[in-house]
C-alpha cells in the first residue's frame, strides 16, 4: 500500500506547489500592479472605486470626531448671527451643492474637483498635525487623528488618482485631466490663504470638505460603475 | 368725596381698559428644529410665541452662504403649519443657513434666529415602507421572512446616500430584541419558536444621520410545529407499516424455508442402518445392535469359486487423490467380491458381512469423505485402539465368529472407510502399475502402515504367494505382502484355518521384519484382521518389507 502511495505523493507535492505558487505570483503581481504601474487589470475599477470610497469615509469619520473634540474646548460662539461663511480656503473651488449638480457635471470635471480637494489639503492638514503636537494641552488621542487625518489625505490622493488612470486606460474619461500631481502650481495659490485660518476653522472646513469629496466619489462610482451598491 | 369718586371711576376705566384690549406685540416665536428627510431638502417648523390677542403673522427670513441678500421661505405650506420647507432648488447641502422667524402683529413683532451650521445634521429619514413579514413554516426549522423598502424620495440608487437598516423584534411576552442589517432590505429570522406571534419595526438611518422613527408595528404568528404536518406524518407511518407487516409475515411463514436458504444444513455423518441413538447409550448390547441390528445377512454359501480376489489395502495419498469415479467404479468390483467373500462366510458372520458391505455401501456416500480423512490425517488412524482390543480378546474361534465379526467390524466402523478406499484403489489398479502409500502406526494394537513405495499389481500377488510369505489355504483372506507395501488380501473360506495359517504368519512375519518393534504388533492385529469378512483392511497398514 505504501509502496503505491509513494509515486504518488510526489506528484500531488508537485501540483501542489505548482498551484500555490502560480497564486503566490498572481498576488505578488497584485502588490506590484497597486505600487502604479499601469496594465494590471485584474483589479476591478468598482473593487478601486469602493476602496476609495471606504477611505474617504473613514477620513471623513475622524475629521468629524475631531472637530467635536475641538467644539468641546473651544466652544465657538455657535449660533451667531453674522457668521454666515468660515473663509475656508477652499472656498474657491466650485464644488457642486447638491446631488443634481454632481450628476450634471461631467465626469471628468468631477474628478478634477475631487483632486482639487484632496491636493489643496495636504499641506494644511500637515500643519495641522504639527502644532497639534507642539502644543500639549490637547491629549494624545487628538494627536494620533491629526496624523492620521493627514496620512489618510495623501494616500486618498494617490488613490484617486490611480481610479483617474483606470478609467483613463479604459477609455471611459478622455485624459484631458492631466497629471494633478503638479500641485505645486495649486498650492502656490493656496498657500497664504491656509495659513489665516485658526483651528477650529481648518477643521470645520476640512470636515465639510472630506464629506464633499466622500460624495462625490459616490456619484462618480455609481455613475461609471453601478455595479454593487448602487 | 369728590377725590374717591374720582379715583374709582378713573380705577374702573383703567380696569375696564386692560380687560378689553389685551393685545400687545407678539411674543418672540421659537424656531424649533429642522429636519432633512433625505438630504436633498429641508423644512423647519417653530413655536409661535405669544401672539398679543391680535392676528399675529409670521414669517422666515434666511441668509445662506455664498448667496447674496435675505430670502424669504419659499414655502410656508407643504411642511405644515408654522414651518418653511426648502425644496430642492432652495436646498445646498454643505451651505450654512442663517434662519430667521418673525412675528408680526398690529402692534409690534418679534423674532428669534436660527443657525444652520450644517443640513447634513438635521438629516432624519422618515422610517421604512411596506414592511411584510411572513411566516416560513418550512418543516426542518420555521422562519420569519421580513422584507422592507426605503423611504420615500430617498435616492440610493445614485449613491447619494447609503441607507442603514435596524430592525427590532418581540415576542409576546418577552423582550425587544435589535438586529441591524446593514443596507438589506431582507432579513430571515430564524430563532424563532413555533406558535409565537411577533411584532416587527424598522427603522433606517442615511450615512452618519439621525436615525428615523420605528415603523408601524407587523404582526406575524408562526403556526405551531406539527399542526399542519401531523396528519403527514400519520399517512407516512401508515404507508411504512404495510410493508414492514408483509415482511414480517412472509418471515414467519416461510421461515423454514428461509431458515434453509440461509443456513443450509450440513449434512452429519451418518451410517446408513447405523442408529446413532444407540451408541449414545453406551451398552455393548446396544452398540452391537447399533452396528448389527436389523441386518439381514444372505445366507452363507460355500466358497466354490477359486478365484482368489485380492483385496489391496493401501493407503496413498496418491490413490486418494483420484478422481472418485474410479473410486465408485472400484467400489463395483470390490462389491462383487464381498458377495463372493460373503458366500464364504457362515451363517453367523453373516450379519457381519452384511453389515460390513452395508458398511461398505455407507461408505459409497462418503467416499469423498473418506479420501479426505485418509488423506489428511494418518494420525486418526491410530484412534484404532479400543476396537482393536476387542478383537484380539476374541480370538479367532469360531464359536465367536459373530463377536469377531462385531469386532472386525467396529474397527471397519472407524477406520473402515479408509480401508474400502484402499481396497478400492487396489482393485481398479491391478491391472495397472501404482503407487501405493500406507499408514504406519505404532500404536498398540493398532497395525497399520504406510509407506510408499510402488507396488506391483496383481501379478506381485502371485509372487507374494510363490514366496511364500503367506501359505493360506482356502476360504479366508489373508493378508499378501506384495514386494513393498501393497498389502494383498486373499480371501478364504474358514475363519479358522485362517486364523491358524495366521499364526504361522504371524512368526513367518515377524521374523521376515524383526527391524521394527512394531511388527510384534503387526502380527497381533494380523489374526484380529484376517477373519473371514476379509475384513482385514480394518488394519491397513500391514507391513511387508
Amino acid at each position: 500500500m505504501s509502496a503505491h502511495i509513494r509515486p504518488v505523493s510526489p506528484v500531488f507535492v508537485v501540483l501542489v506547489c505548482l498551484a500555490f505558487c502560480s497564486r503566490l505570483s498572481s498576488m505578488k503581481a497584485a502588490s506590484i500592479c497597486t505600487n502604479g504601474q499601469t496594465g494590471c487589470h485584474f483589479i476591478s475599477l468598482a473593487n478601486l472605486f469602493d476602496r476609495v470610497i471606504q477611505h474617504s469615509a473613514r477620513m471623513h469619520g475622524i475629521s468629524n470626531d475631531l472637530h467635536s473634540e475641538f467644539e468641546l474646548y473651544f466652544l465657538p460662539s455657535k449660533n451667531q448671527i453674522g457668521r454666515v461663511s468660515h473663509n475656508c480656503h477652499t472656498s474657491t473651488i466650485l464644488t457642486p451643492n447638491g446631488k443634481e449638480n454632481a450628476q450634471r457635471i461631467a465626469r471628468e470635471e468631477l474628478t478634477e474637483v475631487i483632486l482639487k480637494l484632496l491636493v489643496a489639503w495636504r499641506d494644511p492638514l500637515w500643519h495641522f498635525h504639527q502644532d497639534m503636537a507642539q502644543h500639549h494641552e490637547f491629549n494624545n488621542f487628538s494627536s494620533n487623528k491629526s496624523l492620521e487625518m493627514s496620512d489618510m489625505v495623501h494616500e486618498l490622493r494617490k488613490g484617486v488618482q490611480k481610479v483617474v488612470e483606470k478609467m483613463q486606460m479604459l477609455g471611459i474619461i478622455s485624459t484631458s485631466i492631466g497629471n494633478l500631481g503638479t500641485p505645486e502650481a495649486l498650492l502656490a495659490s493656496n498657500s497664504a490663504e491656509w495659513r489665516l485660518m485658526n483651528d477650529y476653522d481648518l477643521l470645520y472646513c476640512f470636515r465639510r470638505d472630506s464629506n464633499k469629496i466622500q460624495h462625490y466619489l459616490k456619484i462618480l462610482k455609481c455613475r461609471i460603475v453601478p455595479e454593487n451598491g448602487c | 368725596m369728590m377725590r374717591t369718586h374720582l379715583s374709582l371711576a378713573m380705577l374702573c376705566v383703567m380696569s375696564a381698559a386692560g380687560v378689553c384690549s389685551s393685545t400687545s406685540a407678539p411674543g418672540r416665536p421659537s424656531l424649533l428644529g429642522c429636519r432633512s428627510p433625505e438630504k436633498e431638502t429641508f423644512f423647519c417648523w417653530w413655536e409661535p410665541g405669544s401672539d398679543g390677542g391680535l392676528p399675529t403673522e409670521y414669517r422666515l427670513f434666511y441668509m445662506r452662504e455664498n448667496l447674496r441678500g435675505v430670502h424669504e421661505c419659499p414655502d410656508y405650506v407643504s411642511a405644515g403649519k408654522n414651518s418653511c420647507f426648502f425644496d430642492k432648488g432652495h436646498t445646498s447641502i454643505w451651505a450654512e443657513y442663517n434662519l430667521r422667524v418673525v412675528a408680526t402683529n398690529a402692534l409690534g413683532n418679534a423674532s428669534s434666529d436660527f443657525l444652520i451650521n450644517d443640513v447634513m445634521k438635521y438629516v432624519k429619514p422618515y422610517p421604512p415602507v411596506n414592511v411584510t413579514v411572513l411566516a416560513n413554516s418550512s418543516t426542518p426549522s420555521p422562519y420569519l421572512q421580513i422584507q422592507w423598502k426605503s423611504p420615500p424620495n430617498v435616492d440610493v440608487k445614485s449613491g447619494w446616500v447609503t441607507a442603514n437598516y435596524e430592525l427590532r423584534i418581540k415576542q409576546n411576552g418577552k423582550e425587544w430584541k435589535n438586529v441591524e442589517t446593514g443596507a438589506q432590505n431582507v432579513l430571515n429570522l430564524y430563532s424563532v419558536d413555533p406558535g409565537a406571534s411577533y411584532m416587527v419595526q424598522v427603522r433606517c438611518k442615511l450615512d452618519h444621520g439621525n436615525w428615523s422613527e420605528w415603523s408601524n408595528p407587523t404582526f406575524a404568528k408562526i403556526p405551531k410545529h406539527g399542526q399542519i404536518e401531523i396528519p403527514f406524518w400519520i399517512l407516512v407511518f401508515a404507508f411504512a407499516l404495510i410493508p414492514l407487516l408483509a415482511t414480517i409475515s412472509i418471515l414467519v411463514l416461510k421461515r423454514k424455508l428461509l431458515k434453509q436458504w440461509f443456513l443450509p444444513p450440513i449434512p452429519g455423518p451418518m451410517i446408513r442402518g447405523v442408529d446413532i441413538q444407540l451408541f449414545k447409550s453406551g451398552r455393548p448390547e446396544d452398540v452391537v445392535n447399533a452396528l448389527i441390528g436389523n441386518q439381514n445377512y444372505p445366507p452363507m454359501m460355500p466358497w466354490t469359486d477359486q478365484v482368489e480376489e485380492y483385496l489391496l489395502v493401501s493407503d496413498s495419498d496418491a490413490w486418494q487423490l483420484t478422481d472418485p469415479y474410479t473410486f465408485h467404479k472400484k467400489k463395483e468390483n470390490l462389491i462383487i467380491g464381498l458377495h463372493l467373500e460373503s458366500e464364504i462366510q457362515h451363517r453367523e458372520s453373516a450379519p457381519g458381512q452384511n453389515a460390513w458391505e452395508k458398511a461398505e455401501e455407507s461408505k459409497e456416500e462418503t467416499v469423498d469423505l473418506e479420501i479426505s480423512n485418509v488423506s489428511q490425517s494418518k494420525s486418526s488412524l491410530s484412534n484404532m485402539e479400543p476396537t482393536k482390543l476387542l478383537i484380539e480378546e476374541q480370538g479367532c474361534p469360531s464359536t465367536k465368529k459373530t463377536l469377531t465379526l462385531t469386532n472386525v467390524i467396529q474397527p471397519l466402523a472407524n477406520t473402515s472407510y479408509v480401508d474400502f478406499q484402499q481396497r478400492e484403489n487396489f482393485w481398479d489398479n491391478s491391472p495397472t502399475q501404482a503407487e501405493y502409500s500406507r499408514v504406519k502406526e505404532v500404536n498398540g494394537e493398532t497395525i497399520l502402515i504406510l509407506n510408499k513405495e510402488k507396488i506391483l499389481p496383481g501379478s506381485d500377488v502371485q509372487e507374494q504367494e510363490v514366496n511364500g510369505e503367506v501359505n493360506a489355504p482356502d476360504d479366508y483372506s489373508r493378508v499378501k505382502e506384495v514386494n513393498n507395501d501393497l498389502l494383498l488380501l486373499q480371501k478364504h473360506d474358514s475363519a479358522d484355518s485362517y486364523c491358524k495359517k495366521k499364526e504361522d504368519h504371524y512368526t513367518e512375519w515377524t521374523s521376515q521384519r524383526p527391524t521394527t518393534p512394531s511388527e510384534g504388533e503387526h502380527s497381533k492385529g494380523l489374526c484380529s484382521e484376517m477373519v473371514e469378512s476379509g475384513y482385514v483392511n480394518s488394519v491397513p497398514g500391514f507391513s511387508d518389507k
